[in-house]
């Protein structure tokens, strides 16, 4: 490849011998996001937090994104690759929308965009560097999924993504999951702050301002970022980091 | 030809020397060969209805649609040639993504209206172009504001309360000037549209037609969108009896 | 294994494009019957995802990543429209092996077992490597739980280590079933990468039918 072609290939991040650089890390980062089924529908949690490294950059990021009128996607890992998703989808719905043919583009169908967009930039070796949950209602029946930067898919009546899969799934497991078709909006609600809660408390990427989302025959609806009450008292009693 | 262009009509982009572009002219005659389009814009919204000319029984109902929505909050509504407007419906809604993609803000009608003129505009100017047989009308929102545009076949265009084009244009501009158009409600203008496309529509000429109507006002959460179903079956309920009264009038004299 | 280790693909300055999502599937082929039977347990790590995705399409497949969606058992839609009559299963073998080989220099990492009748049918089993290596088989078991169930096939169904038995003997359907099912159960105490659902597929000339039970969910 000589300088001329190099220099023609805008979009692609090309080195100066020619080779292709891709992303091998993410760079400003979201942490876990939780999803969970309950009676009415899906209930979704996230912070607003994203994080550069161990700095929090940017404290005031919705990463609870609506598409269309009952899905929801919630992301986390790299934020600009969750940015360009959102993107891509809005155009998909727009597409959609010029259709015009009175229906909109469903939960299911819009997971299986999302999963063959993040399977074949995978197969690239160029992946968009997410854990995505998608979820929403499509005929009456609510949808729970999970797509990553590897294409791997999975639907679950909980899951989590990130430091989320190993903290709050046990919770979501013992609380939630058996009691999925009976859980309460309020119920539903009380588990997730708990487990956004306890995240807080453990994963040095979070943060207590946080936002939930629920889709149900209603539609979507996001809460604003509210702050969760935490108690930090134990910290008195402990003795040798540094107090 | 000789008895008209007297040679000045070869190419779009030879003036004849009494200033007229003859191209461009006959590009107007295209427009006024298609089925009648009219859009009405009220306080809260504009409607589009159009008068889709149906050639034979044997075509699809609700086929080859005629209103082309551009963005969530925009729409076209045409006469001319069809593939021709679609070319423009392209050029709108790359412009119209653009937008969206680069500013996360959807496109103000204003603009999109000038970039489609533009392009319109530049396929007067080449003798190897031939200038678009098409004329739409363009619909759309700004926060609350309607805007209702109609381009003309030389690019220029205007913004309107209301307009026409297409067979029978002249019938439906006298019929739209007759509404009040600052104390209409936008349903009772998608009344007024069926009513008007209804009546202008020509039996004797074209037998066959359906009436197409979209919105985009406060009522469809500014969304160009159909007509919802049963308002669009009110309105057409209604052309058909105000026609008849029409008629019923008729004969009394 | 294909896979790098992690840290080995970072020394290569290349990210690893595969994940081992465990589970098993095994099938089990008679004179006339078929057994196909896969766990539903979908893992990463130590962290199970969901206790229910089907490996099973039609037939079986093994790790998840990169499922290539073919549809058998002796039948595919797509083929069938295309030939206008049901496709018979070692064609549909053949062609996963293509599948599988025309990606031969960035493979699907998965481990392929077809099930079903062949044209006279009788009962095949075909397996494969990543890559499209092909062998038809009278059984066949793959996946996280392999090297615990593989040697209890090759004594109950291949009868390997036993002396003074007809080793050609086939095995009737319901030894086979019990056979399927008591790996599985067995496999799942001992691997944590099997377990909560056990789809069984048995195909005879009657057709296919599925069945769900339950493993541990531990």
């Amino acid at each position: 490849m000589n300088s001329t072609e190099i220099l023609n290939l805008k979009n692609q991040d090309v080195t100066e011998n020619g080779t292709y650089k891709h992303t091998l890390q993410p760079i400003v980062t979201g942490t876990s996001v939780l999803g969970l089924k309950y009676k009415d529908g899906i209930m979704l949690a996230a912070d607003c937090i994203a994080s550069y490294g161990s700095l929090a950059r940017f404290r005031n990021v919705q990463r609870l994104h609506p598409v269309g009128k009952a899905t929801i996607l919630a992301g986390s890992g790299d934020m600009s690759d969750f940015q360009h998703v959102q993107n891509l989808l809005e155009g998909v719905m727009l597409q959609e929308h010029c259709f015009d043919d009175e229906q909109e583009i469903g939960t299911k169908s819009i997971y299986k965009i999302l999963s063959n967009v993040m399977y074949s930039r995978r197969t690239k070796v160029d992946p968009l560097w997410n854990k995505f949950i998608v979820a929403g209602i499509e005929n009456g029946e609510s949808f729970l999924g999970y797509v990553d930067l590897y294409g791997t898919t999975y639907q679950s009546p909980v899951i989590a993504t990130g430091f989320g899969s190993h903290i709050a799934i046990p919770i979501l497991r013992k609380y939630a999951e058996p009691r999925a078709s009976d859980l309460t909006e309020a119920e539903a609600s009380e588990i997730l702050d708990n487990c956004m809660r306890v995240l807080y408390y453990r994963d040095a990427r979070s943060f207590n301002k946080i936002q939930k989302a629920k889709v149900t025959s209603a539609g979507i609806e996001i809460t604003e970022p509210y702050s969760l009450s935490t108690n930090w008292d134990f910290a008195e009693s402990i003795r040798g980091y540094g107090a | 030809m000789t008895s008209i262009g007297t040679g000045y009509d070869l190419a779009v982009s030879t003036y004849s020397p009494d200033g007229r572009l003859f191209q461009v002219e006959y590009a107007e005659k295209a427009v006024d060969n298609s089925g009648t389009a009219i859009a009405i814009r009220t306080k809260d919204g504009v409607i589009i209805a159009v008068e889709k000319i149906v050639s034979t029984v044997l075509e699809i109902p609700g086929s080859s649609r005629r209103i082309f929505p551009i963005d969530h909050h925009i729409g076209f509504g045409s006469s001319g040639w069809v593939p021709d407007i679609k070319r423009l419906i392209g050029i709108a809604r790359d412009e119209a993504w653009e937008h969206r993609k680069s500013y996360q803000m959807p496109i103000p009608p204003k603009m999109l209206a000038d970039r489609v003129a533009l392009y319109i505009q530049a396929y007067t100017l080449y003798s190897s172009l031939r200038p678009f047989g098409a004329s739409p009308m363009m619909a759309g929102m700004h926060g609350d504001e309607p805007y209702l545009y109609l381009f003309e076949t030389s690019g220029a265009y205007y913004g309107y309360w209301g307009c026409a084009t297409g067979k029978a244009k002249q019938l439906a501009k006298t019929e739209i000037e007759k509404l009040d158009l600052s104390n209409l409600s936008t349903r009772d203008a998608v009344k007024e549209a069926a009513r008007i496309i209804h009546t202008v529509h020509d039996d004797s000429k074209d037998r066959l037609f359906e009436l197409e109507m979209s919105w985009v006002c406060k009522e469809s959460e500014g969304k160009f969108t159909r007509v919802p179903q049963d308002l669009y079956n009110e309105a057409v309920e209604y052309a058909k009896h105000s026609n008849n009264d029409d008629m019923d009038d008729d004969e009394e004299l | 294994m294909i896979a790098m280790t992690e840290a080995a693909a970072k020394q290569n300055n290349r990210w690893e494009p595969y994940v081992d999502n465990g589970g098993t599937s095994l099938a089990i082929a008679g004179e006339d019957f078929c057994i196909i039977a896969s766990d539903t347990r979908q893992s990463e790590g130590y962290s199970i995802n969901t206790r229910y995705d089907s490996k099973l399409h039609r037939d079986s497949f093994n790790f998840r990543t990169e499922k290539i969606s073919l549809a058998t058992t002796g039948y595919s839609a797509d083929a069938k429209n295309k030939h206008d009559k049901e496709m018979h299963s070692h064609s549909i073998a053949q062609m996963i092996s293509i599948i599988q080989y025309q990606k031969r220099f960035f493979p699907y990492y998965v481990f392929p077992i077809l099930g079903g009748l062949d044209q006279e049918g009788k009962g095949c089993v075909y397996s494969y490597d990543p890559v499209g290596n092909m062998e038809r088989v009278g059984f066949q078991v793959y996946g996280s739980a392999s090297g615990l169930i593989q040697p209890f096939l090759d004594s109950q169904v291949g009868f390997k280590n036993q002396q003074n038995v007809d080793k050609t003997r086939l095995l009737s359907k319901q030894e086979a079933y019990d056979i399927a099912i008591d790996s599985f159960t067995g496999a799942t105490e001992r691997d944590i990468y099997t377990g909560d659902f056990l789809e069984v597929y048995i195909i005879d000339k009657d057709g296919i039918k599925k069945e769900v039970r339950q493993l541990k969910f531990d």
